[in-house]
């Protein structure tokens, strides 16, 4: 139970569940929500790999840590970004920002 | 730089080659509003030009081979074109001549243009022309010759349309500038097709190769035929003749200077120029004649038929353009450059006196002028009928020498056609030039009508009582008609030591001087044999016989004065409507070029190029529409695709 598949497939099913997310969300919070939850899987992967094949323990921890100051700070641009479309649409509803269709 | 100031001739060549286009300058930048300081300008710069070029020729006349100074200027793998001076006896010759007319026209045109709104720009336009011809007249090199060429024809377009304001002489402006191009096109496909085929475009180079048959054959002829298409439009030979009487609506010095002394005899000059080149090919050699005196003959016919002083000179010019052509073409290479330097002389005394009466009287028609007393202007009318003498051939002027020189040569010619076209051109060219002196002299209606005259009609005695009120605008144009009309009296008889000046030496190498010169010589100049004296009486008899015809018909005391072309009003038709080679050209331009090529091309611009790129367009514009339907605004949807795009790129890449 306690080997590297076990956490891959957890991996995969966060990532997979993040991109369904983003895919199908049509709140903007929760489309960034999603994002983090496919960042997390990456992260879980970058763990696993540490743990079970890293001949050098740290390298993946210091990558994961890294993912997750990224993570703050697109999390806080997107919501700033949002606030923004907030403003101007008065919704966070991704289907009513469609000014630029063909 | 430094052997500029080193060696004199060659200072001598730069100095009064460029300073006339340092005149031109400053009149154009700085001293328009000034006309005093423009004319002075100018016409102290085209003297210094007459002094360095008389000065060249008195230290070059005993120089043994012609004196060349070359800087390379174009480059191109083993072709070199150079630029520089070429000082040899024919462009000596040719130096002189434009210079000493220029100067003549220039100092003649301070009292025919006084008062003119434009006369600094006139007097630009001057040196403008006296710089390109200068230096067309010395260029080395086939394409400093075009160069300069062109140059001229600038400057002639400027000057033909100086009274811009007026519909025809603007008109008349562009048609010399578009028929003289046209011939162009052929003298700069020809030098194309010389540096193509033999490496190089100096005159010497090319007089030697020609001589030595070092150019192949079929490339001489070619390269020669389309060089004759230049002077066809410079000279106005016969296809492209109508844009000469045109450009009489310029001013009369400039028709003097321009379009009968120096300008147009360009064509012949440059003929001269590459004679021995010319003469290895006898096909070229065959049509110049041919035109020539096709030329020669049309525009006697046309002269007879107008009744405008300037038109009668005009085809007159023309005439005896061809008539030089004839001589050059028929390897009378002295005999057309003889005849090239008195007719610059007596022709431009004609236009200047014409110029007199015209300043005078306010019109051209020579009719009107005589009646209201033209002859009493004595001067002129003197030096005017001195002119018309030298042009009809008459012994002591210097038109006899020259024509019995080309006739000489035609006389040789194996074809006695040319002789007789020469002679029947000899005949006309009397009868016209007399029946204006006539119309002049013994105007009918005027009523009284003088004695008995012989033919030279110039002893009236007649006061000048115009001379008072003239007073220096009178003696600026008299003087160079007299200086002009004496030149006409004595120099035929300067013809065997030019003769000897331009054959003893120079870029006419020995051989060719030997095989076109000596029988010539024989015939027109030593005059031994049965058949000098002959055609010595014929063409005496032409010229008189044609004195004595214009006299019948318009001089004696009964004459009708209305010619023997009134009997035939088809034929006068005819010659009055130049042959409608001006309708035949006018239907062409309509017919062939607007109708058939414009249009064509005009087509093609259309449908084709303009349809192709639009089809282009249209393209694009289509396609962007059917791609921006992807475009359908929702983030989801591209990110999806997105996202599929890497999966199928993973996918690749772990299957493969």
């Amino acid at each position: 139970m306690n080997c590297l598949n076990t956490y891959l497939i957890i991996g995969a099913a966060l990532f997979s569940i993040g991109l369904l997310g983003v895919l199908q969300r049509r709140n903007l919070i929760g489309m960034l929500i999603a994002v983090e939850l496919m960042l997390n899987g990456a992260n879980v992967n970058f763990m696993a790999f540490n743990r079970f094949l890293a001949p050098e323990p740290t390298v993946g921890q210091i990558i994961t840590l890294f993912v997750m100051g990224l993570a703050a700070a697109e999390a806080a641009i997107g919501l700033s970004i949002i606030l923004a479309l907030f403003r101007r649409l008065h919704s966070i509803n991704i289907e009513r920002a469609q000014q630029l269709r063909g | 730089m430094m052997s500029l100031f080193r060696d004199p001739i060659l200072l001598a060549a730069a100095l009064g080659t460029s300073l006339p286009f340092l005149s031109m300058a400053i009149i154009l930048i700085f001293t328009r509003h000034n006309q005093r300081l423009s004319a002075s300008i100018s016409v102290g710069s085209v003297s210094t030009s007459v002094l360095c070029a008389l000065y060249l020729l008195i230290t070059l006349s005993h120089a043994g081979a012609p004196i060349q100074y070359e800087f390379p200027w174009l480059l191109a793998d083993d072709i070199v074109i150079p630029f520089g001076y070429l000082l040899d006896p024919l462009s000596l010759l040719m130096l002189n001549i434009v210079a000493v007319i220029s100067f003549l026209v220039q100092v003649y045109s301070i009292g025919y243009m006084a008062g003119d709104p434009g006369f600094s720009r006139y007097y630009a336009f001057q040196s403008l022309f006296a710089w390109a011809m200068m230096s067309m007249v010395i260029a080395p090199s086939m394409l400093q010759l075009f160069i300069f060429w062109e140059l001229v024809g600038l400057a002639s377009y400027l000057l033909i349309g100086y009274y811009y304001e007026k519909w025809s002489a603007s008109q008349a402006g562009k048609k010399a500038f578009v028929m003289t191009r046209l011939g162009d096109i052929g003298f700069f496909l020809g030098l194309i097709i010389l540096v193509l085929g033999f490496g190089d475009l100096s005159i010497v180079r090319m007089n030697e190769a020609g001589q030595a048959h070092n150019i192949p054959q079929y490339l001489l002829t070619i390269s020669a035929l389309l060089i004759f298409g230049g002077v066809m439009g410079k000279s106005a030979q016969f296809p492209l003749l109508t844009w000469l009487p045109d450009a009489m609506e310029g001013p009369t010095p400039v028709s003097a200077l321009l379009h009968s002394a120096t300008m147009v005899a360009a064509g012949v000059y440059m003929f001269g120029r590459i004679f021995p080149f010319y003469s290895m090919s006898p096909e070229a050699m065959g049509l110049a004649l041919a035109i020539g005196t096709v030329t020669m003959l049309l525009s006697s016919t046309m002269a007879m038929a107008t009744y405008d002083l300037k038109q009668v000179w005009a085809y007159s010019t023309v005439s005896q353009l061809g008539f030089m052509v004839m001589g050059l073409a028929a390897g009378g290479y002295f005999a057309g450059v003889f005849h090239l330097t008195t007719h610059a002389g007596f022709k431009a005394l004609l236009f200047l006196c014409s110029g007199i009466f015209i300043h005078e009287y306010h019109t051209n028609d020579f009719r009107i002028i005589g009646r209201q007393g033209g002859r009493k202007l004595l001067i002129p009318m003197v030096c005017m009928t001195v002119g018309a003498l030298a042009l009809s051939g008459i012994f002591p002027f210097s038109g006899f020498f020259s024509k019995e020189a080309v006739l000489g040569v035609l006389a040789n010619h194996p074809n006695k056609l040319w002789l007789f076209a020469g002679l029947l051109g000899a005949l006309m060219t009397a009868y016209y030039t007399f029946r204006l002196i006539f119309f002049m002299l013994f105007p009918k209606s005027a009523g009284e009508v003088h004695g008995e005259h012989d033919s030279h009609g110039a002893g009236h005695g007649h006061d000048d009582h115009d001379k008072e009120h003239h007073g220096y605008i009178f003696w600026t144009m008299a003087v160079p008609v007299m200086i002009l009309a004496a030149i006409s009296c004595v120099l035929g008889f300067s013809q065997s030591s030019l003769e000897h000046f331009l054959l003893g030496q120079g870029t006419v190498p020995a051989q060719l001087a030997a095989s076109h010169g000596t029988e010539a010589h024989a015939v027109a100049h030593e005059g031994h044999g049965i058949g000098h004296y002959a055609l010595l009486l014929a063409a005496v008899t032409m010229a008189v016989g044609g004195i004595l015809w214009a006299f019948f018909e318009f001089g004696r005391k009964r004459a009708t004065q209305e010619g023997f072309l009134r009997l035939f009003p088809k034929v006068e038709q005819l010659f009055a409507a130049r042959w409608y080679m001006d309708a035949f050209l006018r239907r062409f331009l309509d017919d062939v070029i607007y109708s058939g090529f414009t249009n064509l091309f005009t087509r093609n611009d259309r449908r084709i190029i303009d349809g192709g790129i639009d089809g282009i367009c249209f393209f694009t514009i289509g396609s962007g529409r059917l791609l921006s339907f992807l475009q359908s605004g929702m983030l989801q949807y591209n990110l999806l695709v997105m996202i599929a795009a890497v999966g199928v790129v993973v996918l690749y890449l772990l299957l493969a």
